[in-house]
């Protein structure tokens, strides 16, 4: 990492040196951490998790409401809630936003914010990027559902296979919207991914072995190599898309000779890894939690890595599990069969050691514990609806029937979103300096729990019983309309929990000043997270901590006597480092990112309305670019202590006994 | 409350819930119930998912049983004063032992699903390669199945040889003799579509530019419902199909009636008028073998035209204004029929008469009753302004007549 080593400008400290010949375009960099321009113009990997956590969350219930719709809907047969224009649409929508702009974005702000602190860095490798990714993201998922008011969302489904989305089928512009937003989107995870694994890979901090990080921290980046070779994939077949629906190519038009099981190829090679990149941040988060709450180590920690690389690297052979039915000729559909069959045995050894992690544990069913259980015992039950679906002659009964829709759930559903919820309310005091309310996080868990059962249960039953995917009514001959009610009932009972689950967070808030501050590490926590203050202050450690073993924090608060019992050898607010230094040298923020990303939607709607508005974007990108790479690497008018030789960006040099020296001459006056 | 008086409410709610389940369960049909097979390809996909269903029931309830087990055992209750200890906190000698992994229990658990999954795969292969291929011989009955927005088309051939013109063409319901594999060869004019009766096989996409061969067969006489499973579109609810397996003999004189051409009427023939209502405004979509003919795209007058003509053999799309345009259902045997409009609405009533007022008001105002484009030329269009209702009244009579 020779990037950003040398400091751009001679400086000395505390004295802002007249620039006289600032080129064009060079602005000062924004300053403060306090106001709407903090959060707009941040490259703190912390607010920008958070940015990101709020923002999933938001479409989390705009998502929501789309499934009530859909539920009403099918509450009874021959339902009129909604038309089959606009049931198409709103079933597509849910699919777009609960997959792209809430379980990823979501995955996205537990990396962004615990990655640097649970490897001991100060930010990502490329905190500017970081903020680029964000709002590259949120411009893209704004820009896909501006088209609900510019004509009419997309109608394809989330799969959108051709050719019925082409102009022909599909003549309004929400494809459209669809295609070149997925783009916006994809680049913010591509982008996300780089920079992550740059982080992982580069920032660790001194004494942090591969085989020392935190399983989360590992899945996650399993999942962003996942991304970084997957989204290249979606983006060939969006620009194929946009180029026949825009510029009548002729990649899927039958007439012309293509053939559109092209499509689903590539919609599924990207489509296949994309769910592990769902469910593989979810399995970090409760390889977290189980063992805090267990007070045992998680077992089999290598067999934890491995099996989530392993289902890394097998989620790219299992595609064509998806096209069963598609006719790709038994042989194709014999190999597939089998490859999916054997995915399920890593997964599997992760219930196993979860469940062993609990085994002999002193378990505590909070919050987060219960979550993550909860993870667990409904996983399972997707797994196993899974490898049925591998027995390919029955997935062709199966197949785009509510029992794949069941099936889905529960792992989206039952993986994703419960572990990502225990994750909320374990991290809760980290991020925010005061804990969730236990009882209603129970009350939160266990609505959820049941609400999700009666929801998503029936649907195996409903698609055993023939009821196709995708339909917008049914009769009420075919035996479909008890458990459609329950399902519908079900539904409500999970709007109810999300409910309770925003009530919570707004009277834990409220309530926080009377309770006491829950410390660095209110759970007896495990990894290096814990052992800074609560809320993270901004420069996440006072000090780069020397990483010594597999969850250094906890070896540091307990050993063993010499009977081999665990005694205390110091407490958390002992060795917890306060967060008080000052004078740390952090990126300052910018406002480069947030402007080029602003420019990509404009090149978006231009694509669809009128070029002028793609040659305004395009200035706006390039305006943006040109910006950032004049911007100065750190803002002279800023003060920072710039007589630091930036020690801590030097972390994963290995161990450096004379850091503790360094930091001290560090300390210097901030502006 | 405690938890001894709180387990009876559990439990009859329980009870409740679990009595109207095996209720709605027990009652009413479930026409396109795939755990009820009719033929012998349903019955051997049956046959092997039910034991994996078992060998995954199995494996549930040994995961929540542990689930539960551990939460027995291990669990440690939260401090009766949730005030005195933040919730998750411990005493600081309350330790289990730390126990970090057992290298035999993970070679276990990872050998032990392989082979389980190893064996049920062997099943799962011997029965695709069980399923694939064709037993019936090359002069046999062959159908190919092309799916359109939003209906399906069989064309028959009886001889088995589907490289040429078809004997005869119907939609939405394909009738076929009992205990006789049928081969099917399916396609698409446009989007993807998914061939499925769930009672006689899975389902088998129909993809514009393929043709993928499939098969059904019925054990038992009966109509067999369907339903297009792979999303095409606004109407792609309303896609719906049936299989009628027949005798044998009853499917050959069935077949022999729907080679037979319609009559072209005269001016002297009852039905005239209406004919002549159906060639001025149907006839451009519709085909009725016998009566009607087709103007293409430049204009000409093919007479007597069937799909295969229009087409270019059967599968090759020759315009893709076509496409969507399409040539709507054959309606040479409408009568014969038992369902229209992608088999949505019922032709006769319980009592066998026709379902007359709701035919009228199909084909005057379709889009009212089915979602349909016509604007984009997707489906049927609207007939309001166009036909008076004498008109109508006429058109519909004519149509009693295709018998």
């Amino acid at each position: 990492m020779a990037i950003t080593e040398e400091p751009p400008l001679e400086l000395t400290t505390g004295s802002a040196p007249a620039i006289a010949d600032r080129p064009l375009g060079v602005l000062t960099r924004p300053q403060g951490s306090v106001g709407w321009r903090s959060w707009l113009f941040t490259v703190d990997h912390k607010r920008i998790g958070i940015m990101y956590g709020a923002a999933a969350l938001v479409f989390f219930v705009i998502g929501g409401i789309e499934a009530l719709f859909i539920r009403l809907q099918l509450a009874q047969p021959n339902g009129t809630v909604l038309g089959a224009d606009l049931y198409n649409q709103v079933f597509t929508m849910h699919g777009v936003t609960m997959i792209f702009l809430v379980a990823m974005p979501l995955g996205a702000a537990f990396a962004n914010y615990l990655i640097p602190i649970q490897i001991g860095a100060r930010d990502v490798a490329f905190p500017r990027l970081n903020a680029f990714s964000f709002w590259c993201f949120l411009g893209g998922a704004i820009f896909i559902n501006t088209s609900w008011v510019l004509g009419g969302a997309p109608d394809g489904g989330w799969f959108a296979y051709a050719p019925n989305t082409g102009v022909l089928f599909s003549p309004t512009n929400g494809l459209d919207f669809f295609a070149i937003g997925l783009q916006i989107t994809g680049i913010a995870s591509l982008v996300s991914a780089i920079n992550l694994i740059v982080t992982v890979v580069n920032l660790r901090a001194p004494g942090m072995t591969w085989f020392k990080m935190p399983v989360f921290t590992w899945m996650m980046l399993v999942v962003q190599v996942l991304l970084l070779f997957a989204i290249p994939v979606i983006t060939v077949a969006l620009v194929l898309l946009i180029f026949d629906r825009l510029y009548d190519a002729n990649f899927f038009n039958v007439a012309e000779g293509a053939d559109p099981l092209l499509w689903e190829h590539l919609f599924w090679i990207f489509g296949h890894p994309e769910v592990y990149i769902l469910i593989l941040p979810a399995f970090g988060v409760i390889s977290e939690i189980i063992p805090v709450f267990s007070r045992k180590p998680i077992f089999g920690y290598p067999f934890m890595v491995f099996s989530g690389i392993a289902i890394g690297f097998m989620g790219w052979g299992v595609w064509a599990h998806h096209m069963f039915a598609s006719g790709i000729g038994p042989i194709s559909v014999a190999a597939f069969s089998i490859s999916t069959m054997f995915i399920a045995v890593p997964t599997g050894v992760k219930i196993l050691n979860w469940l062993a992690t609990m085994y002999g544990g002193r378990l505590r069913f909070t919050t987060p514990m219960l979550f993550a259980v909860g993870v667990v015992s409904m996983f399972t039950i997707g797994g196993l609806s899974g490898v049925t679906h591998a027995v390919s002659p029955a997935d062709t009964q199966q197949t785009d029937t509510y029992y794949i829709v069941a099936h889905f759930h529960y792992v989206i559903f039952g993986g994703v979103i419960l572990g990502l919820f225990g994750g909320m309310y374990f991290w809760w005091p980290k991020v925010f300096g005061h804990m969730l309310n236990e009882k209603w996080g129970k009350l939160n868990f266990w609505t959820m729990l049941i609400g999700f059962n009666l929801t998503f249960g029936p649907m195996h039953l409903l698609g055993l019983q023939g009821m196709s995917r995708r339909i917008q009514t049914y009769s009420s001959g075919q035996g479909f309309d008890f458990w459609n009610l329950v399902s519908t009932i079900g539904s409500f009972v999970i709007a109810l929990s999300v409910l309770i689950f925003v009530m919570n967070i707004w009277l834990s808030k409220r309530n926080a000043p009377n309770l006491p501050p829950p410390g660095p590490d209110p759970w007896d926590g495990r990894s290096l997270e814990w052992s800074t203050a609560s809320p993270t202050p901004e420069h996440n450690f006072d000090y780069v901590p020397d990483i010594e073993s597999l969850d250094d924090f906890w070896h540091r608060k307990w050993g063993e006597d010499e009977n081999g019992r665990i005694v205390r050898l110091a407490s958390a607010a002992e060795i917890a480092q306060d967060g008080s230094r000052t004078g740390v040298h952090l990126p300052s923020p910018s406002y480069w990112p947030i402007v080029a990303a602003t420019g990509l939607p404009l090149i978006g709607y231009g694509l669809i309305f009128n070029l002028w508005l793609s040659a305004l974007g395009g200035a706006v990108l390039l305006g943006a670019i040109y910006g950032w790479i004049m911007e100065p690497a750190d803002d002279p008018d800023a003060g920072h202590g710039h007589g630091d030789e930036h020690d801590d960006e030097h972390g994963d040099d290995g161990p450096d006994d004379e850091a503790p020296a360094a930091e001290t001459e560090e300390v210097a006056p901030v502006g | 409350m405690s938890a001894a008086r709180r387990r009876p409410g559990w439990a009859r709610l329980g009870i409740l819930v679990a009595a109207l389940a095996l209720l709605a369960t027990a009652c009413g049909d479930k026409p396109l119930d795939t755990m009820d097979p009719a033929g012998p390809e349903a019955q051997s996909i049956k046959d092997l998912i039910v034991p994996i269903f078992i060998i995954a029931g199995i494996v549930f309830v040994l995961v929540q049983g542990a689930v539960i087990a551990l939460w027995w055992k291990f669990r440690v209750d939260e401090p009766e004063d949730p005030a005195d200890e933040r919730p998750g906190t411990y005493a600081d000698d309350e330790f289990p032992d730390q126990v970090h992994g057992n290298l035999n229990l993970e070679i276990a658990w990872t050998i032990i699903p392989t082979v389980l999954l190893a064996v049920i795969s062997v099943f799962t292969l011997i029965t695709l390669f069980d399923l694939d291929g064709v037993d019936a011989a090359d002069d046999d009955l062959r159908i190919t199945v092309v799916g359109q927005q939003w209906w399906w088309e069989f064309q028959y051939h009886l001889d088995g040889n589907t490289d040429t013109p078809p004997d005869f063409v119907t939609a939405n319901e394909m009738v076929i003799p009992v205990d006789q594999q049928v081969p099917l060869l399916i396609t698409s004019r446009d989007v993807i579509h998914s061939f499925w009766i769930p009672r006689l096989n899975g389902k088998q996409d129909a993809v514009p530019g393929s043709e993928f061969e499939w098969v059904v067969e019925a054990s038992e006489i009966g109509d067999f419902a369907g339903q297009c499973t792979e999303f095409c579109g606004l109407s792609h609810g309303y896609m719906r199909m049936f299989t009628n397996a027949v005798e044998p003999a009853e499917f050959e004189a069935w077949a022999a009636e729907q080679v037979q051409s319609a009559p072209l009427l005269d001016e002297a023939d009852e039905g005239f008028e209406g004919q002549q209502v159906f060639l001025a405004n149907c006839a451009s979509c519709h085909i009725i073998t016998g009566v009607t003919s087709h103007v293409d795209a430049d204009g000409d007058n093919l007479a007597d035209v069937d799909t295969w003509d229009v087409y270019d053999g059967a599968n090759k799309i020759v315009d893709p204004a076509i496409l969507t345009a399409g040539v709507a259902p054959n309606l040479t045997h409408l009568m014969s029929r038992n369902t229209y409009a992608g088999s949505f609405f019922d032709l006769y009533d319980d009592d066998g008469n026709v379902n007359r007022a709701e035919l009228e008001e199909w084909v005057f105002n379709a889009p009212e009753q089915k979602p349909n484009n016509p604007e984009n030329r997707q489906g049927m269009t609207s007939f309001v302004g166009v036909l008076t209702a004498e008109q109508l009244d006429d058109v519909v009579d004519y149509l009693e007549t295709l018998e």
